[in-house]
């Protein structure tokens, strides 16, 4: 290290050390260890989880599919490991329009099919590029604010970055997808945080969003405007009164907080958990994962699993404070408040303290285009904190 | 946390640009411990939210959980009734109770759960095997339920409710049966419901049906399912811990009821054309050798207007009803089970459509119209009536050795005579090749060899075989040297007068005297009407949705031939020598038409052989000059067509247009 250091000096000898570096020994010594864990935790036990989540439903366990889901998203880790994020800031237009164009076909062919379509059929599998976009759009949006860091002050900037980061958004709210559109949202508010953004600008615009998310709840539909159709308000709202209606709308609320309740300190076992067995809880696997989760394994059991994901926003926010950059800083910074923001909405959710929405519960939902965006997300993290203090080329 | 640069800072004063780390603002920092801070105040409330909810209140959502047994019904919606011409109820529901069983709420142990559908089967006479069979194939999906039986008596009824402790698991539901007022009639037209089965789920999964709905199977239940099966409703219905009902169900959607579906069918009509066709079988029977196996047939009646079906009659048959409710393996297996279909001749079968047969001397009129439009023979000219023709070594009799003299096309017609049609089939043998087939591709025009596009099937196309098609059939090609693949000039020979390389169902036959009733177009026969919503209280009928007729297809065949034609089906029931004169020549109203004695080899329980036997035949239409109704009939091996199938024939214009020449079916109209 300490030659390395010397020899950095050298400037024209910097780009091969730096890149010797960044070779295999080195990069798992800059590993950053408890991430390591505590991704590798939480990934086993959300696989030991979703099979007893599964074991009773019409398909069979869903292990394997996981399984194959986790092997893939390690690769994509690994791969991360190895890309220096400047080349994410290279690429950022291509990346930018790439998944617009990506979006928009879907959006195309939904429409094709008359239906709400949010993913790719490639074959083995269907690909949700909304999903994987959250990732890619963090990456752009990061590299488009960190161009604007010196006039980040003026009020200019920040609006650019909104309505830069607001085409993506518009995109997948009308899929629609109104809960991958909150977690774009999530990673905006984070990028504007991280970039510096005045903190009165900040607040005008927090301001600004809580008016026009209650006009589109309350004041528009009240005077006959409906933004969203009545099922999607109904659900992001019917949270605050779960027994209005428990058969409709707020079912799966009402049988997901029984489930949930039901689990008490020990749990219930896989067996004896019958919301899940019995098919009470719809989506038990995907979006009610969590319910299912607390119901068989208790609050032993989902304490766990809300530590393990304590653990890795907690190293998240460490890796921003090192970062060699503030680019790399605000990337991380919004893979920390996204993630944070999908356990949050959907264990939330679950136990009815937020609105219903399809987010998926990180490393343990079902699903290969989330598995493989978070994969990719904690590859992005590592790679990031593995270059920390190595500078960048003024 | 060891980073090059920090570590080289240690030792060595570092260039500022290169060895400084990336600072921390304050700023940044301090955003971070905001951030930080957030993260932290965030997981607290899903602490305690966890908390408040598995600890705090664990209990009593453990009950809730505990009690929390909804059961979603389905609420059966009526099939829709069929309805004849003119109204009358063909098939319609009866209330019933049917027998589910709800995987939850059955006995977890394998030994208790075979005890209870043990004793359930003792009740409902069921088998214990069948219904564990049943839940294997349904899968593991407890919360719907396995519909075991339908149609329980009133005394299971009872029992099973007084012993519902016994029966965990067990529900009865309402449902419909179908019931058939005229019993038998009409059943292969009718067709039955039956249980989706798995394939047939995988195929209309997609067009909304669910894997415990019924499904029409054959005949018009299976054709217009769509407009008859309704839409089932929801409720739920909440039970206890042992699966009992608590309380009444709450209704979420009603069921709508299914359409009503409108016949062509005359069920007078087709009751006469049933009745005629046993008098056929039993009349050939008692005529002696020749119609000694008589034993099965169908008859057509048609509208030569429209292609309306006004009766379709086959027989054996069987009866609807034994596919409704508890099954008796006895009584399906004719219809089921290939040997007891062969042991009980095919009840099943829709002999008008799904049998073809050699149609014989109802075929001579393809055989004159084709030979008048392709110039080789004209109406007036003399042709010689002999005993038999002799062509390359080989004799073709004529069906008497007492006739021996010259004749015209509609006395050759009328009087049936095989030599003269013989010489007809040698005229379109020896056309050159450039002339293609001519006598076959009349036939082909005339709706032979291809279905009829009759709503209900299955339908076969029968075959109309061109000296190509033989060579394929044989293993062609090469034709050419292989004596099997040879078109040889017997067979257009036999082709002239309806046998060897004809085969026809009894309603592409009816299609085409329909033909020549109508003057030469051909019609699309059609058995559904419409579907409507039947009037309650003395609303009127409203008609949803008119299948109805399509408009007849001109041939193209020459008015004059056709009318050379007419006139010789008209003296074949009308002259002295006519060949149904005996049967309709006193009938009030002008019936013209053509009798036909077909030879079929046939393989007879007992013998060693395959034996020749005649296929009874008579189809024409009346009255002469206004052409009303269209009637086909066959008797298999019923022998001679003046003595089962004309009689049979009869019996349907005498219902249709009274015994006096009155007309009365449709006096209800």
């Amino acid at each position: 290290m300490t030659i390395e250091a010397v020899d950095t000096r050298a400037r024209g000898l910097r780009a091969r050390r730096q890149s010797e570096a960044v070779g295999v020994g080195g990069m798992v010594r800059r590993l950053d260890w408890p991430l390591m864990g505590a991704l590798v935790a939480v990934v086993g036990y959300g696989l030991w989880a979703i099979d007893g989540i599964t074991r009773h439903d019409v398909g069979g366990s869903a292990l394997t599919r996981q399984s194959i889901y986790v092997f893939a998203g390690s690769l994509l880790f690994l791969a991360a490991l190895f890309v220096d994020p400047d080349r994410y800031r290279a690429l950022r237009r291509p990346i930018y329009f790439g998944t617009l164009g990506v979006m928009i076909f879907v959006l195309a062919a939904g429409a094709a099919t008359r239906g709400s379509r949010r993913w790719i059929d490639v074959g083995f599998f269907t690909f949700q590029p909304s999903e994987f976009g959250k990732v890619v759009f963090v990456l752009a949006l990061a590299g488009f604010i960190a161009e604007r860091s010196r006039s980040i002050g003026h009020p200019a900037a920040p609006l650019a970055a909104i309505g830069y980061g607001l085409a993506p958004i518009i995109l997948v709210f009308v899929q629609p997808d109104i809960g991958t559109a909150l977690v774009y949202l999530a990673a905006l508010a984070a990028v504007l945080l991280i970039a510096g953004v005045r903190w009165s600008h900040l607040a005008v615009l927090a301001t600004l969003t809580i008016v026009s998310a209650l006009a589109v709840l309350w004041l528009l539909p009240s005077a006959g405007v409906n933004v969203l159709k009545p099922y999607q308000a109904a659900r992001l709202t019917g949270f605050t009164h779960p027994n209005n209606d428990p058969q409709g709308v707020t079912y799966n609320l009402t049988q997901s907080i029984t489930a949930v309740g039901a689990g008490g300190l020990r749990g219930r076992g896989v067996l004896g958990a019958t919301q899940t067995r019995l098919n009470y809880l719809p989506e038990h696997a995907t979006d009610f994962a969590f319910a299912s989760l607390s119901e068989q394994h208790g609050f032993f059991g989902a304490s766990i699993l809300l530590l393990l994901y304590l653990l890795i926003v907690w190293r998240a926010l460490k890796i921003v404070a090192g970062a060699r950059d503030l680019y790399c800083a605000i990337v991380a910074g919004a893979i920390a408040f996204m993630f944070l923001f999908q356990v949050f909405v959907n264990s939330a959710m679950t136990m009815g303290i937020a609105p219903i929405t399809g987010i998926p519960l990180p490393f343990v939902s079902v699903g290969g285009s989330s598995m493989i965006t978070n994969f990719l997300a904690l590859g992005i993290l590592q790679s990031i904190h593995m270059r920390r203090g190595v500078r960048r080329r003024a | 946390m060891a980073s090059s640069a920090g570590a080289g800072g240690r030792f060595l004063p570092g260039d500022p640009r290169t060895t400084e780390p990336y600072r921390l603002t304050p700023q940044l920092a301090f955003r971070v411990a905001i951030l930080g801070l957030l993260f932290l105040a965030l997981f607290a409330v899903l602490f305690l939210r966890l908390w408040a909810l598995q600890v705090l209140s664990g209990d009593r959502y453990l009950a809730a959980a505990n009690d929390n047994r909804v059961r979603t019904l389905r609420l059966e919606a009526p099939r829709g009734p069929v309805l004849d011409a003119n109204g009358k109820l063909l098939v319609r529901n009866v209330a019933g109770t049917r027998v589910e069983l709800w995987p939850a709420d059955l006995p977890k142990t394998w030994t208790a759960r075979k005890r209870e559908l043990r004793s359930l089967a003792a009740v409902t006479g069921g088998e214990a095997k069948d219904m564990l069979a049943q839940l294997k194939a349904h899968g593991d999906d407890p919360l719907t339920p396995v519909i075991v039986q339908r149609g329980l008596k009133q005394d299971q009824i009872f029992y099973l409710s007084e012993h519902a402790a016994q029966f965990p698991g067990v529900q009865m539901q309402h449902s419909f049966l179908r019931s058939y007022p005229y019993r038998s009639l009409a059943a292969q037209v009718l067709g039955y419901v039956g249980q989706i089965s798995p394939e047939e789920y995988k195929r209309l999964r997609g067009k909304g049906y669910q894997p415990t709905d019924a499904l029409g199977q054959t005949g018009v239940e299976s054709t217009y399912d769509s407009y008859l099966r309704g839409k089932d409703g929801r409720a739920q219905l909440t039970v206890d811990s042992r699966g009992r009902p608590k309380g009444a169900a709450r209704v979420e959607t009603n069921p709508s009821p299914g359409q009503a579906l409108r016949l062509t069918i005359h069920i007078d009509l087709q009751r006469a054309a049933e009745r005629a066709l046993k008098d056929g079988i039993r009349l050939a029977r008692a005529s002696g050798i020749e119609g000694a196996h008589a034993d099965g047939g169908a008859i057509v009646a048609l509208d030569p207007k429209d292609g309306a079906v006004l009766a379709m009659a086959s027989y054996p048959t069987y009866q609807p009803s034994i596919f409704v409710g508890r099954k008796d393996a006895k009584k399906l297996a004719p219809l089921l089970n290939p040997t007891a279909a062969e042991m009980a001749n095919h009840p099943g079968f829709n002999r008008a459509i799904s049998v073809s047969y050699p149609p014989g001397s109802t075929f001579k009129p393809v055989t004159a119209l084709a030979a008048m439009q392709e110039g080789l023979m004209r109406p007036g000219d003399v042709i010689p009536c002999t005993p038999d023709l002799i062509d390359h070594k080989q004799v073709f009799k004529n069906w008497t050795p007492l006739i021996d003299q010259g004749m015209t096309l509609t006395t050759a017609l009328a009087e049936s005579c095989d030599t003269y049609f013989y010489a007809l089939g040698q005229r379109f043998f020896s056309l050159p090749p450039d002339r293609g087939h001519p006598l076959q591709a009349w036939a082909n025009r005339f709706g032979f060899g291809a279905t009829s596009g009759l709503d209900v099937g299955p339908e076969t196309s029968g075959l109309i075989a061109t000296p190509e098609s033989h060579c394929k059939l044989w293993g062609g090609p090469p034709c050419a040297g292989y004596v099997d693949r040879i078109w040889k000039p017997g067979y257009s020979i036999q082709m002239a007068i309806g046998q060897n390389q004809v085969l026809v169902t009894p309603l592409q036959m009816a299609r085409f005297y329909a033909m020549i009733a109508n003057g030469g177009k051909l019609v699309t026969p059609h058995i559904g009407s419409d579907v409507e919503l039947t009037g309650t209280n003395r609303q009127p009928v409203r008609i949803l949705r008119r299948f109805g007729a399509q408009s007849p297809q001109p041939t193209g065949v020459d008015p004059t031939a056709l009318r050379y034609v007419q006139q010789g089906l008209d003296e074949a029931t009308h002259s002295p020598f006519g060949t149904s004169s005996g049967v309709f020549g006193s009938f009030p109203v002008d019936i013209a038409g053509k009798t036909g004695s077909a030879e079929k080899l046939f393989k007879l329980p007992g013998y060693p052989n395959p034996v020749n036997l005649t296929q009874s035949w008579w189809c024409g239409y009346g009255p002469y000059n206004s052409p009303k109704l269209v009637v086909c009939a066959v008797i298999e091996n019923g022998g001679h067509g003046g003595t089962a199938a004309a009689p049979a024939a009869l019996q349907v214009f005498e219902q249709y247009f009274g015994r006096n020449g009155q007309i009365t079916t449709h006096a209800s109209d």
